[in-house]
């Protein structure tokens, strides 16, 4: 790549950035060798854990890219179509390489997996803080409070998996290690994970943007654990990991069903390609590290063209002209990894109990008595809970739970002391329902 | 009962199912014109339809004895369960803002529809169910599919393209019924 293809980043260290108005790397320019995509890695030791957020953030997004792609093309005839799409699809698959490629080899699966929890927490919060409709706010709130839940138990599966490190090692002192809503209460039948989808026509820009990330972010992280999670020998590993995973799956389901469905393939992939120009430039906005900015520097480039190609052929295809679907003034505020304890202690003080009944949130205590979640745990929970077994366990092994609080006590009195669900008000209505069955 | 207690019955029975006919007519009608296209009505209007639903689904499981009866009205319960949420929660999104709260309690029409199927003495329990649920479905698609449409709300307009299919569906199912139990 010359010098002249890195030429956005004195343009783009401003305020707002309009994509549509930039010049991108014409496509066939794009194309890099194998030590271009695979020479570099991060130190596992000594990165910043936003720089690491960063870097599995968009191995997300650039896989979201290509299975949408993959998707596209299964469902369309037009050849031409078919041959922007793979001439696309393939230089981000070049990206997705160079961007998971900076992860080393020397990063164990567990600590890659509490970067990926990281991920999880400060990205939703950051976009539930970001997000204006009240609705979707509230999917993005009780989302987060699980992924929270899954990083406390995974660091204590850390600590008991010999590892060199602990948790906080990974995530810095920028996420506090505590228990959310517990895992345990996450299996919930298929049906109440399905939510009310915005409409392309009525939402702000925003929500989209948000939507397109989260689901990207927790697609990846369903695919990572229920393809690494059976590496480990120890069986309450894979226990946990095939646990969580199989939350990771509900979680796409939950953030997928807010996308609007009737959103047009070509605009839904010049939605994609928009976004991960805001995120590449989110990226470069904030990030320190100076070699992995010039990579979100250069994809950038790259998105921009892509987004071009996108938006000529829904033009030209569908009649849909972009300058009304996009804002006209492009975007102005970076995603942006930062720490969000005090919110997410908002958010478990005041939703903890909370589930899912199809597309509302409402206090366990207030499911009917005959609801199929209570069906649903009993199947899936019968026998041990891999989750709350990993807690018990490190009680056992090392006289405690392994918790990072930096902001004071658990906001919640009911996981204050304890990391398993005894005294939550889940754990109290199931023992009501099974007491009146 | 006497034969004259009978033939009152019987009498009052017909005049039940024709009020319930009638009532069909004018809710189709209602749910062609201004539930079609106004976001105000079409909120009533479905909340209503999945009250009375979700009613006339926990009597039959009350009282009918017959399995597919039962079935339906299970998934009677389920599917405008379903539909209820999904329009509480479209109306707490920001496209929504302004429209009024949904009506928490049934109209005149349906309630009256509840006490005719309360009313049905336990042989003909069944056939009044599913004759209702025909005439009920039949109001239900008109309202979903006209909005679909014609609406003036684009959120609404995509629950209505959710839940169309469904009620579709559903209508089918009880005309299925209906043609079995005769």
């Amino acid at each position: 790549m010359s010098p002249e293809d890195t030429h956005l980043q004195d343009r783009t260290f401003r305020m707002a950035f309009n994509p549509l108005a930039e010049k991108g790397i014409p496509i066939e320019r794009q194309f890099r060798n194998w030590s271009e995509l695979t020479g570099h890695t991060y130190n596992t030791n000594d990165v910043h854990p936003y720089t690491r957020c960063r870097v599995i953030l968009m191995n997300g997004i650039e896989v979201e890219a290509i299975v949408n792609s993959h998707n596209a093309a299964r469902r369309i005839a037009d050849t031409g179509i078919k041959q922007m799409l793979a001439l696309v699809r393939k230089a981000e698959q070049q990206q997705q390489k160079a961007v998971n490629w900076l992860i080393p080899g020397s990063e164990s699966t567990i600590a890659n997996t509490i970067g990926y929890e990281q991920v999880a927490v400060d990205l939703t919060s950051w976009i539930a803080r970001h997000e204006p409709d009240p609705y979707l706010n509230q999917v993005y709130e009780f989302g987060v409070l699980e992924d929270y839940d899954h990083l406390y138990r995974y660091a204590n599966l850390m600590d008991l998996m010999g590892e060199r490190r602990k948790a906080e090692e990974i995530t810095g002192d920028l996420t506090e290690i505590l228990p959310g809503r517990p895992t345990i209460f996450h299996h919930r039948h298929p049906h109440d994970e399905l939510r009310r989808p915005m409409t392309v026509e009525a939402s702000n820009f925003q929500s989209i943007l948000n939507a397109l990330t989260v689901v990207s972010a927790e697609q990846q992280t369903m695919n990572y654990y229920m393809n690494v999670g059976n590496r480990p020998e120890d069986p309450m590993a894979r226990a946990l990991y095939c646990e969580i995973a199989m939350v990771e799956e509900q979680h796409v389901s939950h953030y997928e069903s807010i996308l609007d469905p009737t959103t047009p393939e070509l605009l839904n992939l010049a939605l994609h390609e928009y976004n991960e120009c805001w995120l590449y430039w989110s990226c470069m906005q904030t990030e320190p590290d100076p070699r992995i900015r010039q990579v979100w520097e250069l994809h950038l480039a790259m998105e921009i063209e892509h987004l071009r190609l996108a938006c000529e052929m829904m033009k030209e295809v569908d009649r849909i002209d972009p300058e009304e679907i996009f804002p006209r003034d492009g975007v102005s505020e970076p995603m942006t990894f930062e720490p969000n304890k005090r919110y997410v202690r908002d958010v478990l003080a005041r939703t903890l109990d909370l589930t899912a009944y199809d597309s509302e949130f409402v206090p366990v205590g207030d499911l009917p008595d005959d609801h199929r979640f209570f069906g649903y745990q009993n199947t899936v929970n019968a026998g041990g809970v891999p989750s709350e077994e990993v807690i018990r366990r490190h009680r056992e092994e090392t006289g405690g739970e392994y918790r990072v609080a930096t902001e004071g006590e658990h906001p919640n009195a009911s996981l204050r002391e304890s990391g398993t669900c005894e005294e939550t008000p889940y754990a109290k209505v199931e023992q009501e329902h099974l007491e009146n069955a | 009962m006497t034969g004259n207690d009978e033939k009152h019955e019987g009498v009052r029975r017909t005049m039940d199912k024709a009020g319930d006919v009638v009532g069909g007519m004018v809710g189709r009608m209602t749910a062609s014109t201004a539930g079609s296209t106004r976001a105000d009505e079409f909120v009533k209007s479905a909340a209503i339809g999945d009250l009375y639903e979700i009613a006339a689904a926990r009597l039959a499981l009350r009282r009918s004895r017959t399995d597919e009866v039962r079935a339906a009205a299970t998934k009677m319960i389920a599917d405008h369960t379903t539909s209820t949420h999904h329009l509480r929660s479209a109306l707490r999104m920001n496209s929504t803002r302004g429209l009024p709260a949904p009506p928490l309690e049934m109209d005149e029409r349906r309630k009256t529809m509840i006490d005719h199927l309360k009313a049905a003495p336990d042989d003909k329990f069944d056939k009044t169910y599913v004759d209702q649920q025909v005439l009920a479905h039949k109001e239900t698609v008109d309202l979903m599919t006209g909005f679909r449409e014609h609406g003036d709300s684009p959120q609404l307009r995509s629950l209505a393209a959710g839940t169309a299919p469904v009620v579709q569906r559903h209508l089918a199912h009880m005309e299925r019924l209906r043609a079995r139990l005769a």
